[in-house]
């Protein structure tokens, strides 16, 4: 039986047993400012103060600081005039809304507190997401407070801004549009039903007006192909919960394809193996080039080129016996697509086959594999389709053409940006030019409204009305939750007006409302409701409404249509381009919480990165020490490689990439933007114009004919954040794989973080192999247990007196139902006052998130497993932090939390070297402005100010979390604030705590459930159903160190002959 | 022998001073009280000023020689009136022929507990500030405040006391063994006097070393008090009087502090709430139409038609001060006896002028302009931002009395800070105070608490007990 931990490496040095990487692991900083300073004697000479200026300045600020501290200021407390009957200041109303962005989709519950937005949760009323939120959605509540968006109508004249006011630019746009122009509106998918009403109305005005939508990431190729083969354009409704079998050619679809947040959900339910032996789940198969989030829980990945994707799908159909393949895939492929097949054909009726393919004869192949197997009425149907994509990339196409011929009077950009992401937005520019009136209806004055003349920028997602029909029959709703912050006005409003709409109430305090409710009220007798007032403040309250799908009939088999698949390049190099889960296809670029991020599977922040083979390297062979490219990773630093394409040269700091498939390298769409914002601006490099459209106008994302140079240099910044906090856990020796402790204790004989050897860090294995696995998990569990009972201070003495009333939080992971989806991370950024400190401090290991994903691989190294585990502060009931610190000010509470009073702490940052999760984080600088001297604040590192020094991004703050000031600890706190309240909603009422009052921020962002929060005293909570789980276990309990979070194993059903 | 009687003696007169100090203290501020429930409505609190009734201020040298008149003038005005004396009936004319309420019951102590209060007002020997935190917290009985104080004075007395013995002893003790080296014939030629003693080494060093720990005993503590506001009593924009509202009309905390019951802010009420009364009652008691005009301006309320303003009406300050000219002459004229139609007198302009000037004043600042808009109240209880307090916590859940931290708001005239706020002080009313266990369904988590109060082995839980001392309760 093999250790569980001998084969889990996160990232190459480890997985070579670098010393660099146990020299990391074992500083819990690294890169001090002081020590750097220091250890520059340069700095040190040069310095301006000497010893005697110190003292000085050390008297004078004491005596500054003492004389102002007496001075009391003379604060006011400011009530309403007169007061809203729903806002109580100090108590959060929640509004049910929906965030739509960026081709996402998310029905949410907007917490608000003294009338501003502050923190987004899921709508548990949602029947497609169920509650759940993805991280842009967590994000979107940012976007809100952007001080660098447009703030009142204006005018725009290469590039810059002229302030004016929405009557003058109203009349000037007006006067420019005649009855006879041809006026194009370019939108991305509008799922609005009352938007595309407004559309109807204006092109009742305009009778040559039309609507060009597009997608900057699409799936253009799937609407044609299911419109040829069933008649409809739409996103056929995908069942990932009743299939046995799911394979994905390229999808994304637990990251960014479609609607993740609600495929994830779907996912999840059906590989829950909670009971352990005897526990069966969905087996998933992503066949790819590069390692996405998706294909990162997948349990078989089979690799092939981006260019074979076409091939691929047409050999699976082949296998299965629907006609040959006109092209080959890679041999290892091919042989595994034909057990694929073998196992497809036992599956009949339980298969769901997706692709991302934008090639309408692939997406047609896909389409005929799925009827082949019956998936079509069992897990895929056609009764609430997605209207989630809409865009059909040859209508762009189109219009530039149009454009370039001179034929377009006026284009208004309604929520678009394709001077960026469009593969020829060069010719989008060229053509844009030459149109005599351009409007931009945006936010933001990004790279496409920089070429408009009129700005008319509309309300944010938070501040504007509006409805969704995201899947056929289910509504949902956008209110507003603040008023508009900036002299904008709602898109919808704008085009009205310019139709000069006899439905829309110009003088009415809230036109858009009035106009969005009248044709809601149509509704309202369908739904049985006797006043449309009760149907509307029924819908608006819940946010979403149903009603029942007419289900589209699916006639006759699938027939193949014209056109033809990709054929697989013969180029060396190949370069998949995708859209990554931070920041989208690039509307979320300017948000410093998504940069912030670390990428799931890269786990690079603040860019966008190549991902190389860990095979790269022109010298040395396969796996034979890594020493090419990214050796130094581990160090924080980064090779750069240039990647030419097209005649263009990008520089990219480069990652080498387990499970990229070799001669392939990967790169993230929606970094690069030039016009965009302070936090987004030039951050990464943008590779759109590398996509290439196909015959039929449809966008392919990959490069083939790319080439790659040797290294050019280091990215000394690199930022990413695979080996910050990180335990060292097991790599290979003298051609064996071992634990790294035990090399380092036997040989060396040095020790090594408190000389533990074989500790419990993560359990993983296939489900063929569960038997083994929880024999494995019961011998650890034994060997903890002997080696914690041999203690001076036996838990079990104190720990019954201490907790056996009252609470005793607790938390329960599932890794099984861990995505990495990172939704939790910044849910937590945003509840507890996060600060983000930007890439150099990332790359000095001071980012600040309380809630890490580590990322561990496993088995095949060139084409591994991985497994998440979301690591935050563990509450260790015996906590190593809160005996080594001299001020007592980490100590537990009776309720078992690990608690941290800021204003106590010092600095000596002894809690952080002494905490074995290394979840402790530390205010190297006064990243909040939250310092007590206000000098402090203008600057980190002499970039720009601080990111929550702006005024209007404070807005943001949750204001029952404190702001931590430099030179103090912070770490996760359970949602101290969460409990604290539950607890008092349950006083008020005079009632038991229930689960529902103590829910965690990342308890709650998650859409796959995986985390459960809640009182081990309570025996019939949940959390005590679900760490009875023989799967469960705790980090490092060896160490006695009495963790209150569960994690529980991860299982992944692999089949072994897919991998042969 | 005589050494002794004489220490006697000083301890005596010692004590004695101690009990004239507090005697004397108690009848100011049983003065404050008394006038406060009976004479606060007439009567302008700074003793200088007319309100309904004259100022108060040095009344006694005004019924000089006739202090007995005066005592039944104040228990019953109308019958000294109804006597014919001159001075008495002059006033009665003066003031309008107002009636001052009888008060047949006050005692010839408690008249004359007013009579001090009314003159240390007047001459500003009683700082109101102090006055008022020593009665706030003399009436609650347990405050912290009066405790910390008399204590401090009981530690000064016995630090003298003890001095004073330590001197005699060492005088015994210098004189015996004078005497007893006397008696050995090798007494020196000198005696040491007193000042020999006191100049030696062991006492100046001694004294050297009590003033430096006395020093940063002083320093340290003054520090920590740092913005700490005990006692703080800012000038409000509106003369708002709790005495009036909660103390003599009894209007309950939680109707305008409608916060306290289900939020962490106990809420200052919006200036709607006060029009809930004040749409009927137009005219104040105290200030008449000086304070309740800014009410009015900052939710846009014209008094004279009893409607609310239009917004270009409110918005536009000249057109807002039009209209309260108007309704402070118009009730000018009605309370000085003047015809609707007549002109308005000098007085009567000056009066308009100063109530105008008192609310813009009040509700425009360099932020705001306009007068319509929420009135800038100054806040009185500031927390740090690290300290999470909710109100519904103690008072839904807790069921603690407002007045346990606020003091008797409902006898103040002008809010100040009752209690310190300081983290010692929260964490004493901790360890004492008492969860309300048994009626509250949620305790029942505490099964062991519960089980030991079924048997007896304990008495009460504590917020200690269920760990109301622990960081992470207020600190997050």
């Amino acid at each position: 039986m093999k250790n569980h931990q001998d084969t889990t490496w996160i990232g190459i040095t480890d997985k070579n047993n670098d010393p660099a990487m146990q020299e990391v692991a074992q500083d819990e900083f690294v890169g001090l400012p002081i020590a750097e300073a220091a250890s520059n004697e340069k700095i040190m000479e040069n310095a301006s103060a000497n010893r005697r200026d110190f003292l000085k300045y050390l008297g004078f600020g004491l005596g500054a600081a003492t004389i102002a501290s007496c001075e009391t200021p003379v604060r006011n407390a400011i009530p309403y005039v007169v007061k809203p009957d729903a806002i109580v200041p100090g108590v959060a109303s929640y509004y049910a809304s929906t965030i739509v962005n960026g081709g996402d989709y998310c029905p949410v519950l907007v917490k608000t507190r003294e009338g501003r937005p502050i923190k987004i949760e899921g709508n548990p009323m949602s029947k497609i997401t169920k509650g759940g939120t993805s991280a842009r959605a967590q994000a979107s509540v940012l976007s809100l407070y952007d001080s660098e968006r447009i703030k009142s109508a204006g005018m725009i004249s290469s590039g810059a801004f002229t302030k004016s006011n929405w009557a003058d630019v109203d009349k000037a746009v007006a006067g420019k549009l005649s009855a006879s122009s041809n006026v194009r509106i370019v939108c991305n998918t509008v799922m609005s039903p009352t938007t595309k009403k407004v559309f109807n109305e204006f092109k009742g005005s305009f009778p040559n007006a039309k609507v060009v939508t597009y997608d900057p990431v699409s799936s253009s190729a799937m609407l044609q192909a299911n419109m040829e083969n069933f008649g409809e354009a739409v996103v056929p409704n995908y069942h990932f919960d009743k299939a046995q079998v799911i394979v994905s050619f390229g999808a994304d679809f637990l990251g960014t394809w479609i609607s993740p947040v609600e495929y994830s959900a779907k996912y999840i339910k059906n590989r829950n193996v909670s009971k352990g032996s005897g526990a069966t789940m969905s087996r998933h198969i992503q066949v790819e080039s590069g390692m996405s989030m998706t294909g990162s829980n997948a349990d078989n990945r089979i690799m092939i080129k981006p260019s074979e994707q076409g091939a691929a799908i047409a050999t699976l159909l082949e296998n299965l016996g629907g006609g040959s393949s006109p092209y080959k895939v890679n041999a290892k492929a091919a042989k595994a697509l034909k057990n694929l097949a073998a196992e497809m054909q036992g599956h009949q009726g339980r298969c769901l086959v997706v692709s991302n393919s934008n090639n309408k004869a692939e997406q047609i192949l896909v389409n005929k594999i799925n009827d082949m197997l019956g998936s079509y009425g069992s897990t895929i149907d056609f009764g609430a389709v997605s209207y989630q994509r809409q865009g059909i990339d040859s209508e762009i196409q189109g219009l530039i053409a149009e454009m370039q011929n001179g034929v377009v009077d006026a284009v208004l950009i309604w929520n678009a940006n394709p001077a960026y992401d469009l593969p020829n937005s060069d010719k989008f520019v060229s053509a844009f030019a030459k149109v005599g009136t351009k409007v931009t209806f945006g936010l933001t004055m990004n790279e496409t409204a920089a070429l408009c003349d009129y700005a008319m920028p509309t309300h944010h997602n938070l501040e504007a009305w509006g409805d969704v029909e995201a899947k056929r029959g289910q509504y949902s709703l956008i209110q507003p939750t603040i008023s508009p912050l900036y002299n904008t006005r709602q898109a919808e409003c704008s085009l009205l007006m310019l139709a000069n709409s006899p439905n829309l109430n110009k003088n009415s305090e809230r036109p858009y409302y009035d106009y969005l409710k009248q044709s809601w009220g149509a509704m309202a007798t369908a739904a049985g409701f006797s006043s449309s007032r009760g149907f509307w403040d029924e819908a608006l309250s819940n946010g979403v409404y149903s009603t029942a799908a007419a289900s589209t009939a699916i006639g006759g088999g699938v027939v193949a249509g014209a056109g033809s698949i990709t054929k697989p390049s013969a180029s060396e190099f190949e370069i998949n381009l995708f859209e990554t889960v931070s920041i989208g296809n690039g509307e979320y670029a300017n948000n410093p919480w998504l940069l912030e991020m670390p990428d799931p599977v890269m786990r690079t922040v603040w860019g966008n990165y190549l991902s190389v083979p860990i095979t790269w390297n022109e010298s040395s062979g396969r796996f034979n020490g890594f020493k090419g490219v990214g050796d130094k990773v581990v160090k924080g630093i980064a090779d750069k490689l240039t990647v030419s394409n097209n005649g263009a040269d990008q520089t990219y700091s480069t990652v080498p990439q387990f499970g990229q498939m070799d001669g392939t390298a990967s790169i993230g769409l929606g970094f690069g933007r030039t016009s965009v914002g302070k936090a987004g601006k030039d951050v990464g490099h943008n590779v759109y114009p590398w996509c290439t459209i196909d015959s039929e106008g449809n966008t392919q994302y990959f490069a083939t004919g790319a080439s790659v140079s040797n290294i050019v240099g280091e990215d000394k910044e690199f930022g990413c954040v695979q080996y910050h906090h990180t335990y060292g856990v097991t790599g290979s020796y003298q051609g064996e794989e071992v634990n790294v402790d035990e090399v380092d204790i036997v040989p060396v004989g040095k020790g090594y973080q408190g000389g533990i050897t074989d500790r419990t860090v993560v359990f993983r294995d296939s489900l063929s192999n569960m038997d083994a696995l929880l024999a494995d998990m019961k011998k650890k569990q034994k060997n903890a247990d002997h080696l914690n009972a041999a203690t001076l201070y036996p838990f079990e003495e104190y720990s019954a007196e201490l907790y056996s009333q009252g609470h005793h939080w607790g938390m329960h992971i599932d890794l099984n139902s861990c995505t990495g989806c990172s939704a939790c991370t910044v849910a937590c950024m945003a509840e507890n006052n996060v600060p983000v400190v930007g890439n150099r401090e990332v790359s000095r290991h001071h980012e600040m998130t309380w809630l890490r994903i580590d990322r561990y691989y496993y088995g095949e190294a060139e084409n591994p497993n991985v497994v998440y585990q979301p690591v935050m502060c563990q509450h260790c009931d015996n906590a190593p932090c809160e005996n080594v610190c001299p001020v007592n000010a980490t100590n537990h509470s009776s309720e078992g939390l690990n608690q941290m009073a800021y204003n106590r702490c010092v600095g000596t940052r002894y809690c952080a070297n002494n905490c074995p999760f290394k979840v402790r984080r530390f205010n190297w600088l006064d990243y909040t402005s939250a310092d007590l001297f206000g000098g402090n604040q203008n600057a980190i590192n002499n970039e720009d100010p601080a990111f929550y020094t702006d005024n209007i991004v404070r807005m943001v703050l949750n204001p029952d979390v404190t702001v931590r000031s430099r030179g103090v600890i912070e770490k996760c706190s359970f949602c101290a604030q969460r409990l604290q309240q539950g607890k008092l909603t349950a006083k008020a009422e005079g009632r038991r705590l229930r689960d529902v009052d103590v829910k965690t921020a990342c308890q709650t962002a998650c859409p796959t459930g995986a985390i459960t929060f809640g009182d081990r005293n309570n025996k019939k909570g949940k959390l005590n159903s679900k760490i009875k789980s023989p799967l469960v276990f705790r980090m490092l309990d060896e160490t006695n160190v009495q963790s209150s979070v569960f994690y529980q194993a991860r299982v992944n059903n692999k089949n072994e002959k897919l991998d042969a | 022998m005589i050494k002794k009687s004489l220490f006697f003696k000083y301890i005596l007169l010692l004590v004695l001073g101690l009990s004239f100090y507090s005697t004397h203290a108690a009848s100011k501020e049983d003065g404050k009280a008394l006038f406060k429930q009976y004479c606060a409505q007439c009567h302008n609190k700074n003793m200088k000023d007319k309100l309904t009734g004259p100022a108060l201020g040095a009344v006694e040298e005004r019924w000089e020689g006739r202090e007995e008149l005066l005592y039944s003038w104040i228990r019953n005005s109308q019958e000294v009136i109804a006597s014919g004396d001159e001075y008495a009936v002059n006033l009665y004319n003066e003031y309008g022929k107002s009636v001052m309420n009888p008060f047949t019951f006050l005692e010839d102590d408690q008249i004359e507990s007013i009579l001090t209060y009314v003159n240390c007002m007047y001459d500003g020997s009683c700082d109101p500030k102090v006055l008022a935190a020593a009665a706030g917290g003399a009436a609650v009985g347990t405050g912290v405040a009066v405790e910390e104080s008399s204590n401090n004075f009981l530690y000064i007395a016995l630090f003298v006391i003890l001095g004073l013995l330590a001197l005699v002893l060492a005088r015994i003790t210098a004189n015996l063994n004078y005497l007893s080296k006397v008696k050995e014939g090798n007494a020196p030629a000198t005696r040491g006097t007193l000042a020999d003693i006191l100049t030696s080494k062991g006492v100046v060093g001694f004294l050297v070393f009590a003033l430096i720990v006395f020093a940063g005993y002083t320093t340290i503590n003054n520090a920590i008090d740092l913005n700490r506001q005990q006692t703080y009593a800012p000038d409000q924009p509106i003369k708002f009087s709790h005495a009036m509202h909660a103390g003599s009309q009894k209007i309950d905390c939680q109707y305008c502090h409608d916060g306290a019951r289900r939020s962490k802010h106990s809420v200052i009420p919006a200036a709607n709430t006060c029009m809930n009364c004040h749409k009927a009652i137009k005219k104040g008691s105290n200030y008449g139409t000086a304070e309740l005009s800014k009410i009015y301006a900052s939710v846009g309320y014209n008094p004279i038609n009893d409607t609310y303003m239009k917004e270009e009406t409110r918005m536009n300050n000249d057109s807002v001060k039009a209209v309260f000219t108007e309704w402070i002459s118009s009730n000018f004229k009605a309370d000085n006896g003047l015809a609707e139609e007549d002109e308005l007198n000098d007085a009567g302009m000056r009066v308009v002028a100063e109530q105008l000037d008192g609310i813009v004043g009040s509700l425009t600042s360099d932020v705001k302009e306009s007068l319509y808009g929420p009135i800038p109240w100054v806040r009185i209880h500031n927390l740090p931002d690290h300290v999470y307090f909710n109100h519904a916590q103690h008072v839904t859940v807790g069921k603690v009395e407002c007045q346990e931290c606020h003091g008797k708001v409902e006898e103040m005239e002008v809010v100040y800070q009752h209690s310190p706020l300081s983290m010692g002080w929260c964490i004493n009313c901790h360890r004492k105070t008492d969860v309300k266990f048994a009626e509250n369904e949620y305790y029942k988590a505490y099964e062991n608490y519960h089980d030991q109060m079924r048997s007896g082995d304990r008495e009460s839980v504590t917020v200690e007990d269920i760990g109301g001392l622990e960081c992470q309760k207020c600190h997050y």
